[in-house]
């Protein structure tokens, strides 16, 4: 009797706690420590609210990720089961089968696409005409300057007496390459915080001038053309710049130790993501807050960043990822994190109301992130920019000349091209 | 007579036998964890395995070696690891030999200077890596300003190409050099006290005595230390990946890393197998040197 007692116990409860563990989910996510995670972060307890699904964060370094997830994509069963895919990373995922391709989620659930910014689809939408993310977030980069330093009339005379000209916001890479140089000479700080770092931050920066100078990495075909006349002479430019216009340790430097330079009053400008300028802008970590200002990268084209959602493909929750995408992508989310300080993909988040009057300067990052162009997007992107990375550093450093870096650079970047069976 | 013989046998090999139960676990551990990966690495270096087609389709033979003899970047970091690996474990030694004959001492506070001394060992290399990155930073550390302060100009610590090896070179010394610190002091400690007594009343000066009497009998205790550091600094990635991730150019490029990238950059995982299995022979023949250096020592004594 009393054993009968005890099993049926058990089994109530356990009958009990069945349809409970099975609402019990959880989404396991990889994000990168920036704002903007720790924004949603904020929001997730309504997510559970609303549909009984758990999200959990894991946050770190965005060097420590690429790593992570490859590992995790090999193992039978990933631990990350909603994906957040850098641009970098969006050609390599899709082409290596590790994310879901969304379209029939789209399909199914008529997700409206219409409000995202088209470059952004592009970029971390989009791969080979199918569609693998959502756009999230976008770090383009453009120009931030001291406004006081430009409206400075001493400076401002000097600068018409050295060049002829009046000192004005530079229009073209050389412009702007001897408006740093002027005022590394004359204004008693560096001319810009650059981030000549080997690896990403170098390639990141040098792409700005690269794209402002009419170069490309790759043809419509697929032929490395980073050594062509326009590239060369870009790179010339960012040399120099390095070398007259950028603090004596910029070749050390990455977006951080730019940052510092930057908000410690000892730069004029930087070229850099455009979520930069809320921080430069806090007295309590600036001590320029209030004299900086952010506009288009000199030349016009600046580099394109951002982030997609995506599903793992050996997610065991798939439907559930999906729930999460859309809600977190909704028309209301998407403005939620926007008035929060997130920066949006959406035209209805860029134009909302309460969003531009909280952030002023989005109207100018709307038109940045439509105009910038991103790396080129394959299986070897992230090998591309070693590459890169590299020989823009051994030139950067003298330890090559231009021409002979970008040969290397363009002989490496045709071979990736072929791996990847984009060139015939 | 007969019987007592039997039961020796008997009980050796009941010794054997239990000695070999002792260690089964552990022969099975290590051939889960070091053998069987090591082999694997081995078959995936003669093939095509990748990330992005994670299976072994065919063998290429020595082509994945090949490749990486013709890459002059290989060359460039086999040679910085090289560079790195001779500096840093030879002035490691120098100065952990120096401080452990300090401290084997009568002296008061000994133990504070251990308590200070393995502070660094107990850090995270990555965290050393991030810590002196900041104190170094050109314009903004610490060290530059001290520096100023008694009228030297700013140094630019790792944006040149001959001086960040040298900048990672001395932050791993401040980082590892308590370890040949402690190893040498353990074995000056141990040392037997006769044959010192003897030099003394024989009337040798202290440097006799070093070289004729504390070295010889430490020869043991220096080959071990060195051949573990050697190891250790033939490894050395959380550093240059922290601090300079290769640059500028590609002056701090250490072979681990240089792995590191053809693993998770390139995707390539049979090139990168390769070119690890080229280190490890390179550090086994190290390893091979050293032990003789040690056994030779031996046969002396």
């Amino acid at each position: 009797m009393n054993r009968l007692v005890k099993w049926s116990l058990v089994l109530v409860l356990v009958l009990l706690l069945t349809p409970t563990a099975l609402a019990n989910v959880t989404l396991r996510a990889l994000m990168e420590d920036v704002p903007e995670t720790r924004i949603i972060e904020q929001l997730l307890p309504e997510f559970e609210r609303k549909t009984g699904i758990k999200v959990q964060f894991e946050i770190v370094q965005y060097g420590d990720m690429h790593a992570k997830l490859v590992t995790q994509f090999l193992s039978p069963r990933s631990q990350y089961d909603i994906v957040q895919v850098d641009n970098y990373w969006a050609g390599e995922f899709p082409a290596a089968g590790w994310i879901e391709p969304l379209d029939k989620y789209v399909e199914r659930d008529k997700f409206d696409l219409s409000q995202y910014l088209p470059s952004m689809l592009e970029m971390v939408g989009y791969y080979q005409g199918k569609l693998y993310m959502i756009p999230q977030y976008n770090y383009a980069m453009g120009l931030i300057y001291r406004t006081d330093l430009m409206e400075d009339p001493v400076l401002q005379q000097k600068f018409e007496a050295t060049y002829g000209r009046k000192m004005e916001l530079p229009k073209t890479v050389r412009e702007y390459v001897e408006l740093c140089e002027f005022m590394q000479k004359n204004a008693g700080v560096a001319g810009s915080a650059m981030q000549a770092g080997r690896g990403d931050p170098i390639v990141m920066e040098w792409s700005n001038y690269l794209f402002s100078n009419g170069g490309a990495y790759y043809d419509e075909n697929w032929r490395a053309v980073v050594n062509s006349p326009q590239a060369i002479e870009a790179t010339e430019l960012y040399i120099r710049n390095v070398k007259n216009g950028a603090p004596a340790g910029a070749l050390s430097y990455n977006l951080d130790d730019a940052y510092r330079v930057m908000s410690q009053g000892r730069a004029f400008s930087m070229i850099s993501y455009h979520w930069m300028l809320p921080q430069l802008n806090d007295p309590a970590n600036s001590v320029v807050a209030g004299k900086v200002a952010l506009t288009t990268m000199p030349g016009g084209k600046g580099l394109n960043g951002g982030w997609g959602w995506a599903i793992a493909h050996n997610s065991q929750y798939k439907e559930e990822v999906w729930e999460f995408i859309k809600w977190v992508e909704s028309k209301e989310i998407a403005i939620k994190r926007a008035v929060m300080g997130g920066a949006p993909t959406r035209y209805d988040a860029f134009r909302d109301p309460q969003v531009l009057a909280n952030w002023p300067w989005y109207a100018e990052v709307e038109k940045i992130a439509e105009d910038a162009k991103p790396v080129p997007e394959f299986t070897y992107s992230t090998q591309m920019i070693e590459v890169l990375g590299r020989e823009l550093s051994l030139a950067a450093s003298g330890q090559k000349t231009v021409k002979a870096a970008l040969d290397e650079a363009a002989r490496a970047l045709n071979q990736l091209a072929r791996s990847a069976g984009l060139q015939k | 007579m007969k019987m007592r013989k039997f039961s020796r046998w008997d009980l050796q090999k009941q010794e054997k036998l239990t000695g070999a139960l002792f260690i089964t676990p552990t022969l099975l551990c290590l051939i889960a964890v070091v053998l069987i990966p090591l082999v694997y690495s081995l078959v995936i270096s003669f093939s095509d395995y990748s990330f992005l087609r994670p299976i072994i389709s065919e063998f290429r033979g020595w082509e994945n070696f090949r490749h990486a003899f013709e890459d002059q970047y290989f060359w460039n970091s086999l040679l910085v690891t090289l560079k790195f690996v001779v500096i840093v474990v030879s002035f490691e030694f120098l100065i952990g030999f120096a401080i452990a004959l300090l401290l084997n001492r009568e002296i008061r506070f000994k133990g504070v200077y251990y308590a200070i001394l393995t502070i660094p060992m107990v850090m995270s290399p990555v965290a050393v890596g991030l810590i002196w990155k900041m104190l170094l930073h050109p314009e903004l550390g610490v060290i530059n300003w001290l520096l100023s302060l008694v009228g030297i100009p700013p140094v630019n610590w790792l944006g040149t190409t001959s001086g960040a090896i040298w900048t990672i070179v001395f932050v791993d010394i401040w980082h590892q050099v308590s370890f040949m610190i402690l190893v040498l002091l353990a074995g000056l400690v141990s040392l037997p006290n006769e044959p010192f007594q003897a030099a003394k009343i024989d009337g040798a000066n202290s440097l006799q005595i070093l070289f004729k009497i504390t070295i010889p009998l430490m020869r043991p205790v220096i080959a071990t230390a060195l051949l573990i550091r050697t190891i250790m600094a033939f490894r050395t990635y959380d550093l240059v990946y922290v601090m300079t991730k290769g640059g500028p150019g590609v002056s701090t490029d250490v072979l681990s890393y240089f792995i590191y990238k053809k693993t998770f950059m390139g995707l390539d995982l049979a090139q990168a197998s390769a070119i690890s299995w080229v280190l490890l022979v390179i550090v086994l023949l190290m390893v091979l040197a050293l032990f003789k250096f040690m056994r030779t020592d031996e046969e002396v004594a």
